[in-house]
Order: structure tokens, then sequence, then C-alpha cells
């Protein structure tokens, strides 16, 4: 018989010949059956075939974050364990490659944080927690529902935020869920990119961006208040592939980021007066005879009324004085600008978070039209596109329970809701602003919100003005929390729901920048107790029909791999080129059209026209005209700034060790001449602090930002109560109501003073 | 094993996987009949701080003080489903066990290698068991001596304490102290 000693045992564990001999001899002598475990179960191993040799079985995720890149990712597999992630080969976008938070995807997945089961907290933010089943959670959010029903006669005191934390498709299950409960209430809006899609749709009939792929083509870009070398690593190298082939890039923004570091010039452009500068670059386009006239007499209209305008109303020395960059440069730009066809403009979504920020957005849409570089290949004004998402949103469109009664009114709808207006019954869900979260959960009234459901978003580190928050978090009867690691939000929950990563979910993923779609498969078992979004939604729906048959109409029983498949049709297929979604478990696909916005000339405004002058804009209380717009007056004596980081998607990634790593703390960034005049020197504690609240933090000391402003990336540290949204308010940006259901919000246009603590 | 050790190294096992405030006064009430330490009497103990601190330690949802799986412990950079974690599920496999939360739950969860324990400590006191005793030797002496110590230190200086956890550590530290290391280099046969 062999001898067993520890050599042998590692070598057998080791070794599945080896091991399978060990297992032989084992079940031979019997002695497995007679163990006395009371937990692992016995004589499973050798029928359950867990002997792994050799290669990785490969399944097909994508990243949902909100991000430019959404990357496909190919996600290796080994014994049932989700190894490493790599970037989808086949998609010329990413070409292979991932950013540094997705590489970082399996400490996510495996992160001993994990919120792991269903548990309830005895009393909001004492840390006192009790971990319960699914069944009780339910039954617990349940009656709470049936009893808010019985009280208010409607759901209206139901209220759901959700927003960005993960896009895929079927997520959109949760505002199913929601509507499968009758009329509820619904935080809507975004806190992102709103004023600048309705400045696009004013301009232009739609917000459409040319594929980020034919950007190579351009011979001039400007990048304006956009980071794509922390934010969109992918659309670099075509920047980069721009540039060797002779193009000029400019960027411009009030900070001296790691893109403007990149650049050929860069523009410090003094903050929210980037409307100012785009018309001080059109004025002299004009002055210089340089407008595409062709261009604009054949595809726009109200030309010459912004011509008026800018003859009028606008020079030069004006701009350069409102945007700090000398003239003498902006006229040189202007040239070069209008002189290289194709020439585009990429507008980040920071410079359109100002109560400007729409018309100043107008203002750069209104520089790229005129020198005719709109509707072509390495054109275009770029901000972002929904071309891709034609999905049946069959998880999102469910219909309330019969006879129930809503909100007696219109309601608004977010950039994200592509259900049609239903024609029938007059109730609808009562809207309320997602960027006054605070103020309309408070507000609220007849009937009062008094349960919150919050999934795919962390408002305690995302929303405005955070002490007014929770104050609204303390008036409601019950909070409900689903997400996947115990952030700030949780913290002011009663009961947390453990949700599913991307890994352990199927889903289907597109970006609003790249046009490419990828398949998400569930690779890996769940983990712990954690559930999908639509799994929660069927468990929820079981319970509140047992408690009070026919009152939600969400079905009870789900299988969510054919509900990612109904969320597909012809459309979506035809566009992608697919014979069936399953297609995409070899690869992702690339839209086939759509990828030079506006080619045909035929655009959606209601001239079909590009609008330089926009009846409907002026009809929505703006100027038809593109016409400058002033900024926020400070109210304190430094503007902050609260941009995003490179290590995290907004309150996102950061909490991860690999992150902590290069990121471990927060700071404020503070010019050193701004510094020195407030007696601080670099690593000083110091104290932020403004009319809403308060931040105290380490100085770190750079001149990448100007001495009018200082900065501190939004953020959530799992070890550190930083927050940046102690300082910011709820001021609403000029656009955003029309297409995104609630105007957006000022997050820029933020003032406060620093001193040493 | 004696059927008291068995019994504790069962209380232990269930204190781990308690899932309820109830299973892990049972599992501690179960253990301090059988301990002889100082600690306090199970009914002068507060249950509900008990499992408010319990949570904290090894639950969540906060970020456990203490997580209570090995790779945590032994893998260069603190993760689950780790390498060690596998081989834990190989050990496991090779006493012809398997967990039926594979995949759910990390096979190196403490709970359930005090189950394999009492699993192999049984095999391995059978008479003519060479290969069960040594594997035992095995996951005692590179694997449980290994990590639990470590754990035993990170939650006895976690934020969090009870007396409830008090006892549960000291008599898992005394259980594991208690183990004869059998010596793994003898040849048997």
């Amino acid at each position: 018989m062999t001898q067993w000693n520890q050599d042998n045992i590692k070598t057998a564990i080791d070794c599945p010949m080896t091991r399978r001999r060990f297992m032989k001899w084992l079940t031979a002598a019997g002695a497995a059956a007679m163990l006395p475990c009371g937990f692992l179960r016995s004589g499973q191993a050798m029928a359950a075939g867990t002997v792994y040799e050799g290669g990785y079985d490969t399944f097909r995720n994508a990243c949902p974050r909100n991000c430019y890149d959404t990357c496909g990712m190919v996600t290796h597999v080994k014994d049932g364990v989700a190894k490493f992630v790599e970037g989808a080969p086949e998609s010329t976008f990413t070409n292979g490659g991932l950013c540094v938070k997705g590489h970082s995807y399996i400490r996510r997945l495996y992160s001993p944080d994990r919120i792991k089961y269903p548990m309830v907290q005895q009393g909001r933010g004492t840390g006192n927690w009790k971990r319960i089943s699914w069944d009780e959670a339910l039954t617990r959010i349940s009656e709470k529902f049936i009893e808010i029903n019985e009280k208010d006669g409607s759901m209206l005191g139901l209220a759901l935020t959700k927003y960005s934390g993960n896009f895929g498709i079927t997520n959109y299950g949760v505002e199913g869920m929601f509507s499968s409960l009758g009329y509820t209430t619904r935080m809507v809006g975004t806190p992102c990119w709103p004023a600048g899609i309705d400045a696009q749709n004013y301009d232009m009939g739609n917000m459409w961006c040319n594929d980020p792929e034919d950007m190579v083509n351009a011979r001039y870009i400007i990048l304006w208040g956009v980071n794509p070398a922390w934010c969109s690593v992918h659309t670099m190298k075509y920047i980069y592939e721009a540039k060797r082939r002779g193009a000029k890039i400019l960027c411009i923004d009030p900070v001296l980021t790691q893109t403007a570091a990149k650049a050929d010039e860069y523009w410090q452009v003094r903050t929210s007066e980037d409307g100012a500068l785009a018309l001080g670059m059109a004025r002299h386009i004009l002055d210089k005879g340089l407008v595409d006239q062709d261009w604009v007499n054949q595809n726009a209209v109200g030309f010459a009324e912004f011509a008026d305008y800018l003859n009028s109303e606008v020079t030069l020395e004006w701009a350069a004085e409102k945007s700090g960059v000398p003239a003498e440069r902006i006229a040189r730009v202007a040239e070069e600008f209008a002189g290289n066809n194709p020439a585009t403009i990429w507008i980040g979504y920071g410079m359109q978070r100002h109560v400007n920020g729409g018309a100043s957005v107008r203002a750069i849409d209104a520089l790229v039209a005129m020198t005719g570089n709109v509707g072509k290949v390495g054109g275009g004004a770029r901000y972002g596109h929904l071309m891709t998402w034609g999905f049946n949103y069959h998880a999102m469109v469910q219909q309330p329970p019969k006879g129930v009664k809503g909100y007696l009114g219109p309601a608004a709808k977010g950039e994200f809701d592509f259900t049609k207006d239903q024609e029938g019954p007059s109730y609808s869900n009562r809207t309320l602003n997602i960027n006054k979260t605070a103020r309309e959960l408070l507000n609220a009234s007849d009937p009062p919100v008094r349960a919150l459901w919050v999934s795919c978003k962390n408002p305690l580190s995302q929303d405005f003005d955070r002490n007014q928050l929770i104050k609204a978090f303390n008036k409601m009867e019950m909070v409900v929390v689903v997400d996947q690691f115990f952030n700030q939000t949780v913290e002011q929950a009663d009961i947390v729901l453990p949700v599913t990563t991307l890994f352990e979910e199927w889903t289907v993923n597109v970006g609003y920048w790249h046009y490419w779609i990828s398949l998400n498969e569930q690779s890996v078992k769940p983990l712990y107790e954690s559930k999908s979004n639509l799994e929660i939604a069927a468990a929820l729906s079981k319970k509140m029909n047992q408690l009070k048959p026919g009152s939600c109409t969400f079905p009870t029983e789900i299988d969510t791999r054919e509900w990612l498949e109904k969320e597909f049709n012809s459309g979506v297929y035809g566009l992608f080129g697919l014979n069936s979604w399953q297609d995409l478990k070899k690869g992702m696909h690339k839209a086939g059209k759509h990828l030079t916005a506006w080619a045909d000339g035929k655009f959606g405004t209601p001239s079909g026209k590009y609008e330089f002058k926009s009846d409907l804009c002026a009809e929505h209380g703006f100027n038809a005209l593109p016409k400058y717009v002033d900024s926020r007056k400070p109210y304190d004596k430094l503007r902050v700034l609260t941009p995003h980081t490179q290590f995290g998607l907004h309150s996102q990634f950061v909490n991860l060790d690999w992150m902590e790593d290069f990121n471990p703390k927060p700071y404020v960034y503070i010019h050193p001449d701004t510094a020195k005049a407030r007696g601080i020197a670099d690593g000083d504690t110091v104290v932020v602090k403004n009319k809403t609240g308060s931040v105290t933090i380490e100085a770190s000391l750079t001149d990448n930002v100007p001495t009018d402003a200082i900065l501190m990336y939004e953020a959530w540290f799992r070890n550190n109560d930083y927050n940046c949204q102690n300082l910011v308010d709820d001021t609403s940006a000029d656009m955003g109501a029309y297409k995104a259901g609630a105007p957006g919000v000022a997050i820029h246009d933020q003032f406060a003073d620093v001193t040493k603590a | 094993m004696y059927p008291t050790q068995q019994t504790r190294l069962a209380a232990l096992r269930d204190f781990f996987l308690s899932r309820s405030g109830d299973d892990l006064e049972q599992a501690c009430r179960q253990l301090n009949k059988l301990e002889k330490s100082d600690a306090a009497p199970a009914d002068a103990m507060d249950w509900e701080t008990a499992e408010f601190a319990f949570n904290r330690l090894f639950v969540g949802p906060m970020a456990p003080e203490a997580p209570p799986y090995a790779s945590c412990y032994l893998e260069e950079e603190p993760r689950l489903m780790g390498e060690s974690t596998l081989e834990i599920r190989r050990i496991y496999e090779m006493a012809g066990l398997s967990s039926p939360l594979q995949g759910r739950l990390p096979d190196d969860h403490l709970g359930l290698e005090l189950d394999a324990a009492l699993g192999l400590t049984s095999a391995a006191a059978t008479p003519d068991m060479e290969a069960p005793r040594a594997l035992w030797a095995y996951f005692l002496n590179t694997h449980l001596k290994v990590w639990v110590p470590l754990f035993l230190e990170k939650a006895r200086n976690a934020d969090t304490s009870h007396p409830a956890l008090d006892l549960v550590l000291d008599a898992l530290e005394d259980w594991l102290a208690g183990q004869d290391p059998i010596p793994t280099d003898e040849k048997t046969g």
C-alpha cells in the first residue's frame, strides 16, 4: 500500500492524477461515508467531477459602469473561480485593453468586504446589523409597501432613486419592479449630462456623435472640458493617431489634466466661461471670412441672426477678458480650426455642469457647424449618443396592477427612459428632480414619501447638499438599499440587499460613446446570497402577491437568461449584424450604421436643419440664439471643483484595495499661491467650508489647478468619511428638463474658502 | 477523538456558520457548558449585542473586522477564492467531501474547515486509516495551525469585542492547541 506522508499529500493536492488515486483508495476504504460532518457532503467529490486540468473556461462580460468606454471583457474562469479579465480582443475600440479600473474587477468580485446577505439595521447609522433571510427581508419590505398603500390609497409614498451604478439593460427591471407595484414616486433626471443633451437637441434635434474611432481622420481636435486620459483611455489612441497623421490637439480645461499634458496646446480657461471663448472664436471666424457658407446655406437656419449677434455683442477682446485666454491665441486657433477640415470638438460633461452649461454647449456646437464640420467623418461636435440603445426594455415596461391610483398630472421621463407614452390611464408616477433629491424628499406631500428604494446608486456620496439629504433620509419610514459594498448610503439603510456583480448575472451592454455591443454572461455562480436586480424584483413580487394577491404584476418566476433574450429585437439584430444574441458569445459586434452623425444633412429639429436659432429653445425659456449667458455669481472666495478621479467612477472602485495602493486617501488640491496667502503648506490638514457644509482634509499643493479654485475628486473611500457633497448645493444647470426630465445641476459652480485646521 | 471534543468542535463550527442570533446563542451555550474558561456564563450574556458584534467581525454588511476565510490570511493579497481556497477544496475532495455551497461560499470559510476537521479527526482515529491520518496532519499542520492563529489575533485586536466572542475565540484557540500534531513524515503502512 502506498505510504502517505506530507510530501505525498502535497503531491496529491497539486496533481489531479495522484489526487484521483488517493480518492479512489479512500472511497474504496469506505471512509468518506462514515465522516460525521454536519455540513460538508460526503461521497460527492468524485461524481462532481471537479478535477480541472489545463485551460480556462472563458466568458463574456461588460463593464457596466457609467463610462465612455463600456469595455467588453473576457473573463477567465477555472474551477468555477474567475481568475482574471482581459479586454475583448475583437473590439477595435478597446483593442484587447482595459483601464486600471477594469483590471481591478476580480478584486471587487472576491473582496472580503462585499455585502453577502440580506441584513437589517437596528437604528439607522448605529452599525447594529442582524442577518435575515431573503424571505424575512422581503416580508418586512412587502408589509411596509402594503401598509403604505392602505394608508394613502396609492403607492406614491414609495420612492425609487436609481441611476448609473449598473447600466446593464436588464437592470431597468428595477424600474419595472416599481411600475408593477403601481404608480410610485420616481427621482427623475440626471446629474451627469442633461444640459448638453438639451443643447444638442435644440441645435441638431438629437444628441448624436460620430464613432470615436473616426477621430483618426480629424485634422484638428479640440478636447474641451474632457479628460480622456483618465476617463476614456481607449479613445486616446485615436487622438494619438490623428496627431501622428498631423492633426493638432488643443485641450481646454480649467485644470491642467493628464489629457492637457498630452496635448499640443493647453488653455486654462476661466471656469464656466467656455461659452465666451467659443463665441470669440466664432466672431473671429466670421471676421476672417472663414465660415463654410455653402454648408451653412444648405444645412442650417438662423445663421444670419447668429452672425448679427456676434457682430453686435461679441469681440475677441471681450472673449479674452471673460475666458482668461489671450485674444491672439483665440484668433490663431479660430483660424487653424476653420482652416483644417475635418476638425472636431469633443465636448466634455464637466463643462456643462454650470448654470450656463447648456448655453456654452450651444456656442461650441455653433462653432463646429459654422465651419462646416457637422456631418463629416472626422468632424462633429461630439458629446455622446444613444443610437445603439434600441432594446425592448422588456424588464422595464411593466403594467401597474389593475385599478390602482396614482399621480394626476404630467410625469417627467429620464434620458434612458425609452418607454413609449401609454394611452389610457390618466394616472402616472409622481416625478421628483433627482438633482434636488434632498429637498424633494423633504417637501413631497400628499402623500409624503414614506419609503425609499435605492439601487444602482450611492446618493449619500453622490447627491447634493449632503446635510439636507441626511435629514431627508431621517424622514423616511423605511430605506432599502441594494448594493455590493457598505457605503455611506447603506450606513443609513434599514434593510440592505446584496446584489450581484457583473460576473454573476446575465445582461447586455452598449455604450453612449462607442458603437459596440457586448453580452454579459453569468461567468460564476452568484456569491453568498446575492441576487440580480431582476431576481430581486421577482422575489419581491412573489412575496407581495403572497401577502396581498394582485398587488404586484412582476412575474414571480423568471429565468434571467431568457429575460436577457427578451431585450433583443430585429432592430438591434439588424444594427449589429446579429442572427441571434448568442452570436455575442463569440465576441462584441459593432453597429453597421449611425457612425457619422448627421451625414445626410437631415436634422431632427423642427426645421429639419441645423438651428443656429432655435425657437424651441426660446419656447423653453432660453435664448433662441446660442448667446453668452453669465456664469454663477461666486458666493465664497474660491471655486470648488469636484471632477472624476483616475481611480474610480463616481463612488465606485476607490474602495478596492488595488486602488488604495495608488490612491489611499483624498486631498484638496490647492495652487501654491492660494495656499501661501492662507499660510497653508503641503500636507497640512485644512478645513474647506461654505454655506452648505465643510470638509476636513489634507492639502496637496499643485499648480495644475488655477489660483481661484480648489479641487477635490468625487469619491467614496471605505476607511474615510470624506464626502465632497458636503460642499455642493443643488443649484440647477440651465438646461436638461427637455430630454432628461429635470435640469442638470451646477456641480462645478460651487464656492468655498479653505483655512488651516 | 473523545465525544466531548467532537461536541466542542461541532459547537465551534455551528457558531461560525450561524445565520441568526439564535444560532450563535445555541452554539455559545453549548460551548459554555464544555469550557473551563473564566468567560462569563451564557445566562449573563446579552445575545442581541453578541449578534451585532458577530456580524461586525465576521459577516457584514460593513467590511468584516476579522473575515473568517483562510485566504484572507494566507494569500499575498487578501481576497476570497484564491489559490489557497482551491487547495482546501481539493483537500475536502480527497476526504470524499464537498461543500453544498461550492462557488457561493468560499471553501475555506472557518465553519466549513471546522466541519472538515470534525470529519478528518474522526477518520484519523479509525484504526488502519493512515491516509486520512496523513491528510488530517497535513490540513492541521500546514493550514489550520498557520492561519487560525492569525485570525484569532485579528479578531482579538478588532475594535469590536463581546464576552460571547471571547468565549468562542478562547475555545477555538484551546481546541487548536490541543490537537496532536501527528508527525507528518512518519512512515506508516
